[in-house]
């Protein structure tokens, strides 16, 4: 079984994690969506997926949430060295300022979606997060290209990284 | 490790330990090792083992081992064998090809730094209008170009990311998305045969009949191989065409291009420039291209255009990947290997030209599922030696044969496999491997044609 790279999604209001997964849909054929409802469960499941050798590329986290928030679990998952190369991005309509600029400075946080959103509003920035992190950590990008941004892991290939002729 | 990684393994000691435990009457004591180190090579190359340019390095050192002067045998008193010394083995690594290489990748590698190749692109494209059918010929001519000089699958990265926007406007019912996605690698790998730069198999086989005493100046390469890119360009568009017949009859193309400016950018233009020109006129004014090759190196590097981690970004591995197909022809050749293989087959009951359709035929389908360089390097020693053995004749003989091998390998494209500008296309998602096969089959049938073709009416006539 060859290791995935999934797009992690905490939530935990039901419907708008099931809005999420559905705009991210066209994502999961290539990268397994996982899903947690709240900080707690996220750690475990996030445990889980790295320890069986699997990667997380971008997690969508949601700040207001059962138990430990959204910006905590960030900061927690920057700081250690399994997680810190997932790409993050705050999902909410309730973070504060000083909680973003936590965000923002301790989690590297990398973006930040107001509820509600446009369904645009979540797959480009995924689209884009997820670019990045392939062209950083994955042996071979171009695999990728089909689903993530095709122009700029081609550019990738074109300065000479990756392939070349045989 | 896979499975096949496993098998190639203990596939290749086997082949290596087979020459070490049974005598071949006939076949010298280094003929025997030499042939252990050809089926080990042979073996990892095919299987991908370890990395193909981990071979050609794992093929030098072997032969520095167990067949050079300064080796483990000492051959003074076995017969059948002069031991080389060990710089003939190493030395491939500067051999003038490699250097040619060298400075093709220096201005192939400039360019990409100042976008030369993507803004000439676009100016190229220009004239090529807003009808699809001939933008894909636009698409093809330019990639072709392009590929003619810089690596197959640089220049195949760089046209994808100008046909994705493309292909994004078209209706993805339209077949011209399958076409515009199969016309980039397709021309890129028959752009390659066009010039001894551009491509691998192209440095092994003019490297190998550089040792036998024949050197193939630039431009009377172009005079032999450029035609036949030409005419192919046609036949692939033709072939794309029918099968994929686009729906739309327009697309537009968003052309926007400045060439940049900054004085870098402007000695990288001028440097290319003088340096093709050197290159193609090199029967006129006799200077060898490899030493052409040293002014693009020469020029950027001492004017900071190329820097020392540009040096550093360089494909060196491909470097290695040829110098290892150049030193596996030498030990064939030199320990007598090669003569004692094809020794075993009645050549001279097959015409000369039954030998290139052999031989060609043999070339298209290994590469189609090996690393074009591999197949050259593993054939054009075999080949090269027919000429001893009477089969073909003298120098003559030796080029064309050399000739239906580099460029026969470079027509096989039916696999996303066979070559690195198909696996890229393939990647993109707009095509499915069976349009590949399709097309790619029949354009590889017709590429092997014309070829053999060219052996009988062309070739004969300007070599």
């Amino acid at each position: 079984m060859k290791n995935k790279i999934y797009i992690f999604v905490v939530e935990d209001e039901p419907e708008v994690l099931d809005a999420i997964v559905r705009d991210l849909e066209e994502f999961e054929t290539t990268f397994p969506i996982e899903m947690a409802d709240s900080a707690e469960e996220a750690r475990e499941l996030i445990d889980a997926l790295i320890n069986a050798g699997n990667e997380i590329g971008v997690i969508l986290c949601d700040h207001v949430l059962p138990g430990q928030n959204g910006v905590d679990l960030m900061v927690e998952m920057q700081n250690d060295p399994k997680t810190s190369r997932a790409r993050k991005v705050l999902i909410t309509g309730q973070a504060g300022l000083d909680e973003t600029v936590r965000a923002v400075n301790e989690a590297d946080l990398q973006h930040y979606i107001a509820k509600p959103w446009e369904k645009s509003d979540l797959v480009e920035p995924t689209r884009k997060f997820m670019t990045d992190y392939v062209l950083k950590w994955a042996n071979n990008p171009m695999e990728y290209m089909s689903v993530l941004d095709g122009q700029r892991i081609a550019d990738y290939i074109r300065k000479g990284k990756g392939i070349t002729d045989n | 490790m896979t499975k096949i990684k496993t098998t190639g393994l203990l596939l290749g000691i086997t082949g290596f330990c087979i020459p070490l435990f049974f005598s071949f009457s006939g076949l010298s004591l280094a003929g025997h090792l030499a042939m252990s180190i050809f089926l080990m090579a042979a073996v990892f190359w095919m299987f991908e083992t370890i990395p193909i340019y981990s071979t050609s390095i794992l093929v030098i050192f072997s032969q520095v081992l167990l067949l050079s002067t300064e080796g483990i045998i000492d051959y003074s008193g076995i017969a059948g064998y002069d031991p080389l010394p060990y710089t003939r083995f190493i030395g491939t690594l500067a051999n003038p090809i490699i250097i040619l290489f060298l400075g093709g990748f220096v201005l192939a590698d400039a360019s990409v730094k100042y976008d030369f190749d993507k803004n000439l692109t676009r100016i190229l494209l220009s004239p090529f209008g807003n009808r699809t059918s001939t933008i894909i010929l636009g698409l093809m001519a330019v990639t072709a170009v392009l590929s003619a000089f810089m690596s197959n699958t640089a220049t195949t990265a760089m046209m994808i990311t100008v046909i994705i926007p493309i292909i994004a406007k078209i209706d993805p019912g339209d077949p011209a998305r399958i076409g515009i996605a199969l016309s980039v690698p397709f021309a890129a790998n028959i752009g390659g045969i066009a010039t001894p730069i551009g491509t691998p198999p192209n440095a092994v086989v003019i490297a190998a009949l550089n040792q036998q005493g024949l050197s193939v100046a630039f431009g009377s390469w172009m005079i032999y191989a450029l035609p036949l890119a030409i005419v192919m360009l046609f036949v692939a568009w033709q072939v794309l065409l029918r099968l994929h017949p686009p729906a739309t009859e327009f697309v537009s193309l968003d052309l926007d291009s400045k060439l940049q400016k900054s004085s870098h950018a402007i000695l990288l233009y001028i440097t290319f420039g003088i340096t093709v020109l050197l290159w193609v006129t090199e029967g006129i004014h006799g200077i060898k291209s490899s030493i052409v090759a040293l002014l693009p190196v020469v020029v950027l590097t001492l004017s900071s255009a190329f820097s020392k981690q540009d040096i550093r970004k360089l494909p060196w591995e491909v470097l290695w990947l040829i110098a290892g197909g150049i030193a596996l022809g030498i030990s064939m050749e030199a320990t007598g290997l090669a003569g004692w293989l094809v020794g075993g087959i009645a050549w001279g009951n097959l015409s000369s030209l039954m030998v290139l359709v052999v031989f060609g035929a043999v070339a298209l389908i290994m590469s189609n599922f090996l690393s074009n360089t591999v197949t050259a390097s593993l054939l054009i020693p075999l080949a090269l030696t027919l000429v001893t053995s009477g089969a073909l004749e003298g120098v003559f003989g030796m080029l064309m044969v050399g000739l239906v091998i580099a460029l026969s390998a470079s027509f096989a494209m039916i696999l996303p496999i066979s070559t690195p500008p198909n696996a890229i296309a393939e990647s993109t998602g707009v095509l499915k491997t069976k349009h590949m096969l399709l097309s790619g089959s029949i354009i590889g049938i017709i590429g092997l044609t014309l070829v053999l073709l060219l052996s009988v009416f062309y070739w004969p006539n300007v070599i």
